[in-house]
């Protein structure tokens, strides 16, 4: 009876990792939902916003005006830099977080490799953890960056990192997230997000279409002021937004996956057990008419 | 009590290994004694040996035949000779092999014998038993960790049909008796004739360390194989037994006692016992399967005199260690090696599972505090992975969080470095055996569990010696 009984306590334990599982995929395909839309909406805005500042940057450019914006200004020489870690709060969501903590520490690595200060900042439980674990040093980290990101929020880090920057502080911003490519495919990637002009998917359009002659009113000057941070700010907020969407839907796939490993698990033990119990019957039952037999 | 000769009585029934003999009333042959059975029927010549079990009343006894009860009939003579069965004893049987009765069967004549003991003995008296509790290394490292054997005490090796049982035997006989002085006695219980014969012509060969004088010149061999009847595979390892403590007693020299397969022998009881018409118990045993094992067990003791170190295979049948033949052999052992098929799957020999298995001298007392907390370690690791791993099989590695997956990296090399490569396994693993010193094998596992050498990858440490030659291996891999 050990047996049988030792399945049955492995098998209640399998059933109950399987109801938590089936749970978080249905929650989390929910979330995914609204992430998605939040996602997709400020996708364009923020594209748009790249493509002008580019468009602008080499208009400006083109028209030999030495006007610039210190945020587009690439540095000659890097000695420090911040790198930020998105991570999520939560598990059970597949290889999401390590994806991205091993371009974290691939970053990391080749930072200590060319002699640059490397601040690390990180965002999300996992990750903090992480870097605990591995004794590596953080300067700030965050927990409140949720699967609905307020602006605001995100707009008090973009204030902070601008000015460090334009304070000659730091020298470059990466962001170290998982950007949502489409529904199957989201990929860990390590951004620079400051300077602007290192901009990926920022590259100017003007070469493939028409030139578009800008009329600046009241000024370059004061447009760039205004515009250059605010699209910053929008591809910061951006990755927060791709993280939560790709981690909703890393846990969707990882939870379907384990709810039916946990099916077949079940579907295992099940067979064992019955097979275990059956065994158990017929050695009690030969005992039985063995005993009555040896008795006459 | 009955007269030596001439008291003859007649067969009266024969069922299966089991036969009743009819004498006269007042000459009853005591239990246990031997009665022999000589005639010729019809140009067949039957010659059995009986043994007294019970006394059924009217004269009639019943006795379990040692050996064959083919073309036996009723009203044969049956022969009391006054005694139980008596085996030969003392040097003359060294490098012999004997069947049950003690009468060799290697065709080399007749034995040299100044005694003859009978195999039914008392065990030592409780105050003649040694209480020395010494560690015996064996160069097999997940022994010598895990489940270090005590010198003079008994260690067991359960497993299910095929995981290696008789392979670590003869590995064990390959190390030890190479490199032992005293005495060795191998019984073979019920098991297949032809290892015995393997081990036989091996153990001619073998030289013991460098004195070119080969195992066989100090081991006794005694076979009770699967082919014979259920009486002689009950009373095989008594005669073997009986020869091991000749040695102990009367030379007091450390002596060795291999059994391959102590299962067979509750087996035997089993199948002799409901023809003596005893009810079955559980499973189907005999009922007094405890006190048959317990005669048998008491007897192989350490005394104040010699030593008899044994070991024991148990065959575990189905894989069920709560079978009560496997359960009731556990509690007569110091040390205990479970194989465990999972562990074979993997193709990881030996396959001794390093949780189940456990010595009784794993004690810091005795092999001090440093080895036991190592040894501590290793099994703390192996069973943290042995937990994670449903959680790895529905959620996947990922989930585990970064203490854990350090775990799980460390248990899979220290699962695969318990591999050892075997002396007697050369021809068949193409790898030279390894003996790893203990003091070797805790230096590795230390420096294992501290993480010292995470970074080399898995397979270097299939099958290799000490965690240097883990190293080496490594640098093989990666150069091919």
């Amino acid at each position: 009876m050990a047996k049988a009984r030792a399945i049955i306590k492995r098998l209640k334990a399998v059933r109950n990792v399987r109801k938590i599982t089936r749970t978080m995929e249905l929650v989390a395909t929910a979330r995914f939902k609204k992430a998605m839309d939040r996602a997709t909406q400020a996708a364009a805005y923020t594209k748009k916003m790249s493509e002008i500042v580019a468009d602008l940057s080499e208009g400006l450019k083109n028209s030999g005006s030495s006007i610039s914006h210190p945020l587009l200004q690439q540095r000659e020489s890097e000695k420090k830099s911040i790198l930020l870690v998105v991570t999520s709060n939560r598990g059970l969501c597949g290889g999401y977080n390590a994806a991205v903590l091993r371009h974290t520490q691939q970053r990391v690595r080749q930072a200590q490799a060319d002699g640059v200060q490397l601040d690390v900042e990180v965002s999300g439980k996992r990750g903090i953890g992480f870097f605990k674990f591995k004794k590596l040093p953080t300067t700030a980290s965050y927990t409140h960056f949720e699967d609905r990101v307020s602006f605001d929020e995100v707009d008090v880090l973009a204030k902070r990192f601008t000015e460090q920057f334009v304070r000659g502080e730091i020298d470059r911003l990466d962001v170290a997230y998982t950007r949502f490519v489409t529904m199957s495919r989201q990929i860990a990637v390590v951004e620079t997000l400051l300077p602007i002009g290192k901009l990926v998917g920022a590259e100017p359009k003007a070469a493939t279409k028409s030139k578009t002659e800008y009329e600046f009113l009241p000024s370059p000057q004061e447009i760039l002021e205004e515009i250059v941070p605010a699209s910053f700010k929008a591809r910061l907020f951006k990755c927060f937004l791709d993280a939560a969407v790709s981690e909703q839907i890393s846990r969707m796939v990882a939870m379907k996956s384990a709810t039916e490993n946990a099916d077949g698990m079940i579907r295992v033990l099940r067979a064992q057990y019955n097979r275990a119990r059956q065994s158990q019957i017929t050695s009690e039952l030969s005992e039985i008419i063995g005993g009555a037999a040896a008795l006459e | 009590m009955t007269t030596a000769t001439g008291n003859i009585g007649h067969v009266t029934q024969i069922i299966g290994s089991t036969f009743d003999a009819e004498f006269d009333g007042a000459h009853l042959p005591g239990i246990y004694n031997a009665v022999k059975i000589e005639t010729e029927i019809k140009g067949l010549k039957i010659k059995v040996t009986g043994e007294v079990q019970q006394h059924l009343g009217g004269g009639r006894v019943r006795c379990v035949a040692l050996g064959s009860t083919d073309g036996m009939v009723r009203g044969m003579d049956v022969l009391d000779t006054g005694g139980p069965v008596t085996v030969p004893v003392g040097k003359g049987t060294l490098g012999r092999v004997f069947n049950v009765l003690g009468d060799p069967i290697d065709g080399r004549g007749e034995v040299q014998h100044e005694e003859r003991w009978s195999i039914h003995r008392d065990p030592p008296k409780l105050e003649d038993l040694s209480s020395k509790t010494e560690l015996f290394e064996t160069g097999i490292k997940v022994i010598d960790l895990l489940v270090p054997f005590v010198r003079g005490g008994k260690a067991g090796l359960f497993g299910g049909a095929g995981l290696g049982k008789t392979v670590i035997l003869t590995e064990l006989i390959a190390r030890i008796a190479a490199a032992h002085g005293g005495y060795s006695v191998f019984a073979g219980v019920g098991e297949r004739t032809r290892e015995g014969n393997d081990l036989w012509l091996e153990m001619q060969e073998a030289e013991i360390g460098d004195t070119g004088r080969h195992v066989i010149e100090q081991t006794a061999m005694v076979f009770g194989q699967m082919n014979e009847p259920p009486g002689a595979r009950l009373r095989v390892a008594l005669t073997a037994l009986t020869m091991a403590e000749w040695f102990r007693d009367a030379t007091g020299a450390d002596t060795l006692l291999f059994v391959d397969n102590i299962f067979r022998f509750s087996q035997a009881g089993s199948e002799v016992s409901a023809l003596l018409g005893r009810m079955p118990s559980a499973v189907g045993y005999q009922p007094t399967l405890g006190t048959e094992l317990g005669a048998l067990q008491e007897r192989i003791t350490s005394t104040n005199r010699g030593a008899i170190t044994s070991v024991q295979a148990v065959y575990v049948p189905a894989d069920d260690p709560t079978d009560p033949a496997p359960a009731t052999a556990f509690a007569h052992l110091d040390a205990f090696l479970y194989l465990e098929r999972r562990i074979a799957e993997k193709g990881l020999y030996p396959a001794i599972d390093p949780l189940s298995s456990s010595s009784r001298i794993l004690d810091p007392l005795v092999v001090g505090e440093r080895h036991y907390k190592i040894a501590r370690r290793v099994q703390q690791i192996l069973q943290r992975y042995r937990e994670l791993q449903d959680i790895i099989a529905i959620l996947g590695i990922d989930e585990l969080s970064e203490e854990d997956k350090l775990v799980v990296h460390r248990a899979r090399r220290i699962e695969r470095f318990l591999s050892q490569p075997f002396l007697v396994a050369e021809a068949f693993t193409g790898k030279k055996g390894k003996i790893t010193s203990r003091e070797e094998t805790i230096v590795s596992f230390e420096e294992l569990c501290d993480g010292k050498w995470d970074h080399l990858p898995e397979a270097a440490f299939l099958y290799v010696g000490g965690i240097q030659e883990a190293a080496e291996q490594a640098e093989r891999l990666a150069k091919a």
